[in-house]
């Protein structure tokens, strides 16, 4: 959410300052209170700022969500700035100056949104669509997870709030009345392009890591490693070999290997 | 081939040079033709035909398939495609490009044609509204209004502080990069994978055809369409090679026109001219016989009565007779009698 003058002073100043010291990652607590979609999301993040190579440090706020410019996690404050989400977070580290995409084509790029888009709209979609639809796991999971951190009558408010609000979100895209059933499919459908795509490559385009890896990766390792009621997602994502081994891959190398915390 | 009867194909009828001005019904009708489907269309523009009470449907025997999705996947099934050539990466590509169009095109699709104030009033409203069958006209156009504005609004933004016109900026920055990258992925190919068309050139056909042909006022996407040469070659190159105007639509289109030419302009103001001066003509006429009745004749006539009633009681049996000429007969009478 930017206007074109924000954007030029953000330039502006990014020239005088590329990467301050005391960038912080704001999000809610891992072990207690954050919900798996969201977890996700901000694992994407981190992901991509350990392939950028980028410096910074997490904060665990129980209302990460109420600080955030779009209401989203996670956010990062980057100097004066506070930028939230993963496309938003990757275009701001564009302009600094820190790309993962310059080696590639146009015609590569605009691949690489494709499938960005693709995970964005299908595992996104059904993250929430499990976590917050599926009665069993909304009621042994995500909304004591998600209240777990105020007090009643809030507890239970707040969650039932949430709810209301991805299901509007899931029905304006016509996700909410599909069927558990449905949704693997779609999640399998992405999953064979997805794996198609990556084939026998170490990264999606080619030995060198992209934004696109940094999400599939948050999704996926998300889905493969969450102990869910119900856990036929990661069973779905089990069946590409080479998906579980691409996310073993990016595990070891930006996370085991450097003991960065997920 | 199942072979259970022939498949019908329901969408909105067309306009503007378009087989239909519906994005997925354009796209299912020109998938049909790169396969080759043996599709009987019928431009309902009805969409109760539909469960989902959205066009294009497509009803073969028992089977009745809506989303475009399902669509596209029916046909595969019974061995209509267009996708058959297609190695795995690129099938791989149609699924991730497919979803591109929706998450970014679409939304600032939906809000150029549903949302933006002036072209709902101008034209989305008008077309929608001449088109649906009698009872639905009245409010389909504010129902699909609603379901676009949800679209957009509610799956963009779940925040109470990201404001309207954000998200407005959003879309349409979106939309464009999106079709950036479609453009540099056609590159100067033919069509997207190769020299045959196949489902992600029909949607991305159905996407872009209305943008670039429709009447949108002052539509940033329209402007930044031209300036993506190949795609808009693209679609023209589909029009022309899949959708040749048929002998009924050179007919009508030309019956149009001459109907067009009849109308000056003054008549295209004014369609009722006659009629509403024959009218005033009648309304002045009947105000001006209404007044003479009033001010001068009513006396005549009564004087007429009095005269004519005072003598009547001898000749009660005449009253029908009661014009011009028994006034003198009578009169004569009178005075015979005298």
């Amino acid at each position: 959410m930017s206007s074109i003058l924000i954007e030029a002073i953000q330039t502006e100043l990014g020239a005088t300052e590329r990467w301050p010291d005391d960038v912080r990652l704001y999000q809610p607590y891992p072990n207690e209170q954050i919900v798996f979609p969201d977890y996700a999301s901000c694992l994407s993040v981190k992901t991509f700022l350990h392939m950028c190579g980028l410096k910074f440090g997490v904060e665990l706020r129980t209302n990460a969500e109420e600080m955030s410019p779009s209401g989203k996690v996670p956010f990062v404050k980057i100097g004066p700035f506070l930028v939230s989400e993963i496309e938003p977070i990757i275009a701001f580290i564009n302009t600094r100056g820190f790309q993962l995409n310059q080696d590639l084509t146009d015609t590569q790029r605009s691949e690489m949104k494709a499938y960005m888009s693709l995970v964005e709209s299908v595992l996104v979609n059904s993250e929430l669509h499990l976590a917050w639809l599926n009665p069993e796991v909304v009621n042994e999971v995500t909304k004591m997870r998600y209240g777990s951190v105020y007090a009643w009558p809030l507890d239970k408010i707040l969650p039932w709030k949430k709810q209301r609000e991805v299901r509007s979100r899931l029905d304006s895209v016509g996700w909410a009345k599909k069927s558990i059933d449905e949704v693997c499919d779609e999640i399998s459908t992405c999953c064979q392009a997805l794996s198609e795509r990556l084939d026998k490559q170490q990264y999606f385009f080619g030995d060198r890591p992209t934004e696109l890896d940094a999400i599939v990766f948050g999704h996926l390792y998300t889905i493969l490693t969450t102990s869910l009621p119900i856990s036929r997602f990661a069973e779905v994502i089990r069946e590409f070999k080479n998906l579980t081994d691409f996310c073993q891959r990016i595990d070891q190398k930006y996370f085991k290997d450097r003991q960065n915390d997920y | 081939m199942a072979g259970d009867g022939e498949m019908e194909l329901h969408v909105w009828k067309g306009d503007w040079n378009l087989p239909s001005v519906d994005p997925n019904c354009l796209a299912a009708l020109a998938y049909c033709k790169f396969a080759g489907v043996p599709v009987c269309v019928k431009k309902t523009n009805n969409p109760w035909k539909s469960p989902s009470g959205e066009l294009p449907v497509l009803i073969h025997g028992k089977v009745t398939e809506t989303s475009i999705n399902n669509i596209f996947g029916y046909l595969r099934k019974q061995n209509w495609g267009s996708d058959f050539d297609l190695t795995n990466k690129q099938s791989a590509d149609v699924i991730a490009y497919t979803s591109l169009l929706e998450e970014k095109l679409l939304p600032a699709l939906l809000h150029s044609w549903w949302i933006d104030g002036k072209t709902y009033v101008d034209v989305t409203r008008p077309w929608y509204a001449k088109a649906a069958p009698f009872p639905l006209n009245f409010f389909l156009p504010g129902q699909k209004q609603r379901q676009a504005s949800d679209r957009v609004y509610t799956s963009k933004g779940i925040g109470e502080n990201v404001l309207d016109t954000e998200i407005d900026a959003k879309i349409y920055k979106e939309a464009k990069e999106c079709l950036n990258h479609l453009s540099y992925k056609l590159g100067d190919q033919d069509f997207f994978f190769g020299s045959s068309p196949s489902s992600l050139d029909a949607l991305v056909f159905g996407f872009l055809a209305p943008i670039l042909n429709a009447p949108l006022p002052g539509s940033q996407l329209t402007n930044h369409l031209r300036g993506c040469p190949n795609l808009c070659s693209l679609c023209t190159k589909i029009i022309q090679r899949f959708f040749p105007p048929s002998a009924e639509d050179i007919d009508t289109h030309k019956k149009e026109k001459q109907e067009e030419k009849k109308m000056s302009d003054a008549s295209l103001d004014f369609p009722h001219k006659k009629r509403n001066m024959f009218l005033s003509a009648i309304f002045a006429a009947i105000a001006m016989v209404g007044y003479a009745f009033m001010s001068g004749l009513v006396q005549i006539e009564v004087v007429d009565e009095e005269k004519e009633s005072s003598p009547s009681p001898a000749k009660p049996s005449e009253p029908s007779n009661f014009e011009f000429q028994p006034l003198f007969t009578e009169d004569d009478e009178q005075q015979e009698d005298s």
